[in-house]
C-alpha cells in the first residue's frame, strides 16, 4: 500500500521541470479528477448539480449553535485560554423547548436541506418532510450535547439513539452526514462515560489511506505541505548540513517535493539528515525506505532517523544535533489522536533543538476547552470542512465517504469522545503560535512565494469551489468560504536578518 | 505489520503511568503532579476536567451482584506478549472510593487469550460465518456478561466501542450493532432502547424511502425475491389446479391473507402471473393484508395508503379485478382475530395465506406460535406458504422459549444471532454500493432485531427465528402436510438466482445439514450458508 502511495509522488515528480525558484513549480500534485475537465464557463459550475445542497451551512451553523452557548460558556474565541473550570454548568441546562423555539436552527435548513437532488413528483412535500426532518435532526444534536456537558447520559443516550436512527452519513445534504458522524462520536462517548474510562485504539494503517484520500480530493494537505516547505527551502538556503525533523511523519508524503528542490538548487544539494517520529516503527521504517530511495534517484546524500516515539516523550538526546546543522522542524497538526504528547515537554524540546526553522501549520480549532466549547467549535469546524467535499464531490463518491468516515469521523470522535489531546490527561496548549512566542521563538512572516505556492495548489481547484487563502499576522490560513481551517505559519529561534 | 490496531496510549511505560494516573484517585493524582516535570497550578484542574468528564460519577441501574464482582477477579496477562504492555500494577485496590463506579480499572492491553486476527476484515468471506475479529471479541465479551466477569466485560466494550462503526466494514458494523445491544442489556434498558429506536425510525420512514429500500433489496439481493417467487409459484399452481377442477362458468374468486412484512412487493409478479396464464376469465383476487407491530404509527399508515393505491392501479392496468383490505394490528400476531376478517368474502373465494416472516414475529412465549397456526389451519385454506429466515433462536432448544432464559440461553441466541446477522450484514456489503442509503435502512432494521434479541426477554420477542425442521414440526403439529415445489417454480427461482451477484444458490431442504433433516421446501444460501427457507403447506 505505501510503495504504491509513494509511486504516485515519484510519477507526478518526474514530469515536472526543476526550477531554482519553487516559483513556478506545482510539482507533485496528482490533479483531482474532476479539475482535469474544467467547467467551460464559470457559471456552469457542473459539479455542483446534485452533489451538495448546502452552502454556507458552517456559518450558519455557527450562529446557530454559538449564540445559545455563548453566555453560558467562556469560549476561546480569541484563541486565549479561559478558565472554563469555573463553568456555571446551571446556566447551560436551559430547557429544551427553549432551543426548540427558536428559529435559528429552521434558517439553517432553509437554506440546506431542501431539495435534496432528484426531482421527483411528491417534491413538494418531500422537501417539506426534508426540512423538518433536518430541523429536527439539528435540534435533536444540539439538546443531546447540552445533556451530555451536563452529565445527564441516560437522556442523552435516548437522544443518541433517535438520532441514529435518523441521520445518514451517505445523505446529499452535508448537514446531515455532520450529524451522523457527531451522533456517532457522543454515542462513542457515552459507552466511555459509562465504562468510566477512555482511550483511543488507533488503526493506524487505515488512517494513513483515508489521509492519503484526503490529501487528493481536498487542497488542505497540499496547502499544508507547500507552505511549509517553502519556508523551509527558504530557511535553508544555502546550508550545506541539513536537519529536518518531523514530528509526525506519518507516510513523509510531502518530503519528495522537497527534496526535489533541494537536489537541483543552484549551491548544490545538501546533505540530508531526516528524524522521522511516529507511532509504529514498522511504518516508520517503510517511510524511511521510501524516502530514502527517492533521495538516491535524486542523487542526494541522506541519512534517514525513525523514532517510535511521541515528541513529548522523547529524550532529547535522542536527536542529537551535530554541528555545522541547520535544523528544521516541521509539524502538521491533527486531531486524530494525541500524536506529541506532552505540550510542555514537546516545547522543550524544540527549544534544546534550537531549529532555524519551525513550520507549523494548525487547525483553526481549540482542541482544548469544556465538551461544549469543543462541541460547538469542531461542529463550525467540520461543517465547513464536509460542505467543501461536498461542493466538489458527488454524494456517493467512495473517496469522500473514505475521507469522511475514515479520517474526519476519527477525529470528531476523538475530540467529542475521547476529548481531545486533553483528555489522555496530559497538558495541551491552547494556542502553539501563542506559546512559541512567549517562549522566545520569532516568527518569521510567509514569504510571497509561500503565499504564490497556496495560490498554486489553490489554481488547481476551481473557484466556485469556495476555497480562500487568508493572509495575515505574517500567517498564511486556507479556508472554505468564510471559515479559516488550516494555519501555516514559520518560526525561529534566532531573529531573521 | 501484522497487527493493524495498535494502543497508542499504551506504547510506552510513561504514557501507561500518567494514563494511569489520571484515573485513580485523588491522592495519587496529588503525589504524581509533585514529580511531574513542569508542574503547574493549573495542571490539577486539567485533571480534574478529565476525571469530570471521563464521567466517573454516572449511575446505571446494574443488578448488584454485578458491580460487586468487579473486585474480586483480575485478569493474568502473559508477561511477555509482543505489542502489548502489561500494566502489571493496574489492579486498583481502591474499592471504598469506588462504591458508586460501575467497573475498576481492568487492563487495558489486548486480553493475551485471544488470539485475533484484525488483518482479515474479509473474514465473513468464508461464509459470513462470523469469524472475524468482531465475532470474536464479541463472544467473548457475551462470555464474560454470563459470567459476570465485569473487567472483562469492560475490556472489551472498550475495545469494540473504540473498534466498531455503523458506517465501516461489515467487521465493524456488526461490532456497532451487537455492542449496541449489550449496552441495552448491561443497562437493563433493552426494551426502552427498542421502543425509542422503533418511534425514531418509524417517524422518518416515509413511503418514498420504504418502497425505495424494499425495490433495491429486490433489485440487489434475492434474500426476499427468493421467498415471493417461491411462494407466487404455489400460490399460483394450488389456485390454477383447484379452479380448473372446478369447472364452474363463474369467474374464480382468489383471496389471499397477507402476513408478510414486505410491503406488498410481492404481488406484482402473481398479478402479472393471473393476467397472463389464466386462459378464459381472469380471476378475482382481493388480497388482506395484515400489518402488525407492537405499536402502530400513522407513518406506516399513511405508507400502507399509497401502496394500496397503487396495487388497485396496477390491477387495473393488468385488467385484474382487484380488492385490497389493509388491517392495522397492534400487538402480537396471535392476538389477530382471524374469524372477524371476511376472507371467504361471503362463500366461494379460495383462501390462500401467505407467511412471510411472520411466524417468527409471532411471540415464542406460551404456546402462541402452535395456537397461531392452528388458528390458520381452522381457516381451511387451500395453501399456507411460510417462508422463514433460517435461524434458531429460540432462548431453549424445541421448548417453548418464552420462560425465563438462563445465561445459557442468552449465550446460545448471542452466537447464532452473530452467526445469522454476520451472515446477513455479509450478503449487504457484497450486494450493495458502500454508501447507500437503502442498505443503511435495512441495516438499522437488523440492528433493532439485534437489540430485541439480545436485550428483551424473551416472552416480548419478535425476532425469535426457528429453523425450517422446527417450523415443519409446528405445521405438521397442526395438522398440515408438506406439499412440494414443483419444478417449474425451481427453475423460476433458479432463474430468480441468476440475475444476482455470485453466492446465492438453491437448494432443496432434504439435501441442506440439517439436523431435523426432515424439512420440505427450499433453502436460498449466501456462501454456502442456508439463510432463508421457503415452503408451502396444506391441510
Amino acid at each position: 500500500m505505501m510503495k504504491g502511495d509513494f509511486e504516485v509522488v515519484h510519477g507526478a515528480i518526474n514530469l515536472v521541470q526543476p526550477s531554482e525558484t519553487w516559483d513556478y513549480t506545482p510539482a507533485g500534485f496528482p490533479v483531482p479528477h474532476h479539475i482535469s475537465n474544467p467547467p467551460t464557463s464559470p457559471t456552469a459550475r457542473p459539479v455542483l448539480d446534485g452533489h451538495c445542497t448546502n452552502t454556507d451551512l458552517s456559518d450558519l451553523i455557527m450562529e446557530q449553535v454559538a449564540s445559545p452557548f455563548s453566555e453560558a460558556s467562556p469560549s476561546t474565541t480569541n484563541g486565549f485560554p479561559m478558565d472554563t473550570s469555573a463553568l456555571p454548568t446551571d446556566n447551560i441546562t436551559t430547557s429544551p423547548d427553549e432551543y426548540r423555539s427558536r428559529k435559528a436552527p429552521r434558517r439553517v435548513y432553509e437554506r440546506t436541506v431542501c431539495g435534496s437532488g432528484e426531482s421527483r413528483s411528491s417534491s413538494k412535500s418531500l422537501a417539506e418532510r426534508d426540512h423538518e426532518h433536518g430541523l429536527n435532526m439539528i435540534t435533536l444534536l444540539l439538546e443531546c450535547a447540552v445533556a451530555i456537558s451536563t452529565e445527564n447520559l441516560p437522556q442523552a443516550n435516548r437522544m443518541l439513539l433517535e438520532l441514529t436512527q435518523m441521520a445518514s452519513p451517505y445523505s446529499a445534504s452535508c448537514a446531515e452526514r455532520v450529524v451522523a458522524y457527531f451522533t456517532k462520536a457522543m454515542a462513542s462517548r457515552v459507552m466511555n462515560s459509562w465504562l468510566g474510562f477512555c482511550s483511543p485504539l488507533v488503526p493506524h494503517k487505515s488512517i494513513l489511506s483515508a489521509f492519503q484520500a484526503f490529501n487528493n480530493i481536498s487542497p488542505f494537505i497540499k496547502f499544508a505541505h507547500f507552505t511549509a516547505n517553502q519556508a523551509i527551502l527558504e530557511a535553508l538556503h544555502q546550508k550545506e548540513r541539513v536537519h529536518i525533523i518531523d514530528l509526525d511523519i506519518m507516510q513523509g508524503l510531502q518530503w519528495p517535493a522537497l527534496f526535489h528542490i533541494l537536489a537541483t538548487r543552484a549551491d548544490g544539494p545538501p546533505h540530508v539528515r531526516m528524524t522521522g517520529l511516529g507511532t509504529s516503527m514498522a511504518m516508520l521504517e517503510e517511510t524511511g525506505r521510501q524516502l530514502s530511495n527517492f533521495a538516491r534517484r535524486l542523487g542526494m546524500s541522506f541519512e534517514f532517523h525513525p523514532i517510535a516515539k511521541r515528541a513529548g516523550d522523547v529524550d532529547p538526546s535522542m536527536v542529537p544535533s551535530q554541528r555545522g546543522e541547520a535544523v528544521a522542524v516541521h509539524w502538521l497538526q491533527h486531531a486524530l489522536y494525541d500524536a506529541t504528547g506532552p505540550d510542555r515537554n514537546t516545547m522543550r524540546l524544540l527549544e534544546l533543538l534550537a531549529p532555524r526553522v519551525i513550520t507549523l501549520v494548525e487547525q483553526e480549532m481549540a482542541h482544548t476547552g469544556s465538551f461544549l466549547d469543543r462541541f460547538v467549535e469542531s461542529l463550525h469546524y467540520y461543517s465547513a470542512v464536509f460542505d467543501s467535499l461536498g461542493m466538489s464531490l458527488p454524494f456517493d463518491n467512495p473517496g469522500r465517504h473514505r475521507v469522511e468516515h475514515g479520517l474526519l469521523s476519527r477525529e470528531i470522535n476523538n475530540i467529542l469522545a475521547i476529548g481531545g489531546p486533553a483528555r489522555s490527561g496530559e497538558e495541551k496548549f491552547v494556542s502553539w503560535r501563542m506559546e512559541l512566542a512567549c517562549r522566545g521563538f520569532v516568527q518569521m512572516p510567509m514569504s510571497g512565494n509561500s503565499m504564490a505556492q497556496a495560490q498554486l495548489i489553490l489554481n488547481m481547484f476551481p473557484p466556485s469551489l469556495g476555497y480562500t487563502i487568508f493572509q495575515g499576522d505574517g500567517t498564511l490560513r486556507l479556508g472554505w468560504k468564510e471559515t479559516r481551517l488550516y494555519t501555516a505559519s514559520a518560526w525561529t529561534t534566532r531573529p531573521t536578518r | 505489520m501484522d497487527t493493524l490496531f495498535r494502543l497508542v496510549s499504551l506504547q510506552s511505560s510513561d504514557q501507561q503511568s500518567s494514563f494511569k494516573s489520571s484515573r485513580t484517585s485523588s491522592s495519587s493524582r496529588s503525589s504524581k503532579a509533585n514529580h511531574h516535570l513542569f508542574h503547574q497550578p493549573f495542571q490539577n484542574r486539567e485533571e480534574e476536567k478529565y476525571r469530570e468528564e471521563c464521567g466517573n460519577n454516572y449511575h446505571v441501574c446494574v443488578d448488584e451482584d454485578f458491580s460487586s464482582s468487579s473486585s474480586s477477579k483480575h485478569l493474568q496477562p502473559h508477561p511477555s506478549t509482543a505489542a502489548t504492555p502489561t500494566p502489571s500494577t493496574a489492579a486498583t485496590t481502591t474499592t471504598a472510593s469506588t462504591a458508586h463506579v460501575l467497573f475498576e480499572l481492568a487492563d487495558f492491553s489486548f486480553p493475551p487469550d485471544l488470539n485475533i486476527d484484525f488483518a482479515s476484515s474479509s473474514s465473513a468471506a468464508a461464509g459470513g460465518g462470523g469469524g472475524g475479529w468482531a465475532a470474536q471479541l464479541l463472544l467473548e465479551c457475551a462470555r464474560a456478561v454470563a459470567a459476570r466477569d465485569s473487567q472483562r466485560v469492560q475490556q472489551l466494550m472498550w475495545m469494540l466501542n473504540e473498534l466498531a462503526s455503523p458506517y465501516g466494514d461489515t467487521e465493524q458494523k456488526v461490532a456497532s450493532y451487537f455492542l449496541q445491544a449489550l449496552f441495552a442489556r448491561l443497562t437493563s434498558a433493552g426494551p426502552r432502547t427498542l421502543l425509542t429506536l422503533a418511534a425514531a425510525s418509524d417517524r422518518t420512514c416515509s413511503f418514498d424511502s420504504t418502497r425505495r429500500t424494499a425495490l433495491r433489496f429486490q433489485e440487489l439481493s434475492p434474500w426476499s425475491s427468493f421467498g415471493h417467487v417461491a411462494a407466487n409459484g404455489a400460490i399460483l399452481e394450488s389456485f390454477l389446479d383447484a379452479a380448473g377442477g372446478g369447472g364452474s362458468p363463474q369467474p374464480q374468486r382468489l383471496h389471499i391473507l397477507d402476513l408478510s412484512n414486505t410491503f406488498c412487493t410481492q404481488w406484482p409478479t402473481l398479478l402479472e402471473a393471473l393476467a397472463t396464464r389464466s386462459s378464459d376469465d381472469t380471476p378475482h383476487l382481493s388480497i388482506t393484508t395484515v400489518v402488525s407491530s407492537a405499536s402502530p404509527s400513522a407513518a406506516v399508515q399513511r405508507v400502507m395508503k399509497e401502496i394500496g393505491q397503487r396495487m388497485e392501479k396496477f390491477a387495473r392496468l393488468m385488467g385484474v379485478p382487484f380488492k385490497f383490505n389493509v388491517i392495522h394490528h397492534a400487538g402480537d400476531l396471535s392476538e389477530l382475530d382471524l374469524d372477524r376478517l371476511d376472507l371467504r368474502e361471503g362463500g366461494g373465494a379460495l383462501l390462500a395465506v401467505n407467511c412471510v416472516n411472520a411466524l417468527h414475529s409471532v411471540s415464542p412465549a406460551g404456546s402462541r406460535r402452535d395456537l397461531f397456526i392452528n388458528a390458520l389451519r381452522r381457516l381451511q385454506p387451500l395453501i399456507v406458504t411460510v417462508v422463514e429466515e433460517e435461524s434458531d433462536l429460540q432462548a431453549a432448544s424445541g421448548g417453548d422459549g418464552g420462560g425465563e432464559e438462563g445465561e445459557e440461553g442468552f449465550l446460545k441466541v448471542f452466537r447464532e444471532s452473530l452467526r445469522f446477522f454476520s451472515a446477513y450484514f455479509d450478503s449487504l456489503e457484497e450486494s450493495f454500493p458502500r454508501t447507500s442509503n437503502e442498505r443503511l435502512a435495512l441495516e438499522r432494521a437488523a440492528g433493532r432485531a439485534v437489540v430485541d434479541l439480545v436485550a428483551c426477554p424473551a416472552a416480548e420477542s419478535a425476532e425469535r427465528r426457528e429453523t425450517a425442521a422446527g417450523w415443519s414440526l409446528r405445521m405438521r403439529a397442526a395438522g398440515f402436510a408438506p406439499a412440494a415445489f414443483s419444478e417449474d417454480v425451481a427453475d423460476d427461482v433458479r432463474a430468480l438466482l441468476r440475475r444476482y451477484r455470485e453466492g446465492w444458490s438453491m437448494r432443496s431442504a432434504g439435501e441442506a445439514d440439517d439436523p431435523g433433516g426432515a424439512a420440505p421446501g427450499i433453502f436460498l444460501a449466501w456462501k454456502d450458508q442456508p439463510v432463508v427457507w421457503a415452503s408451502a403447506w396444506k391441510p
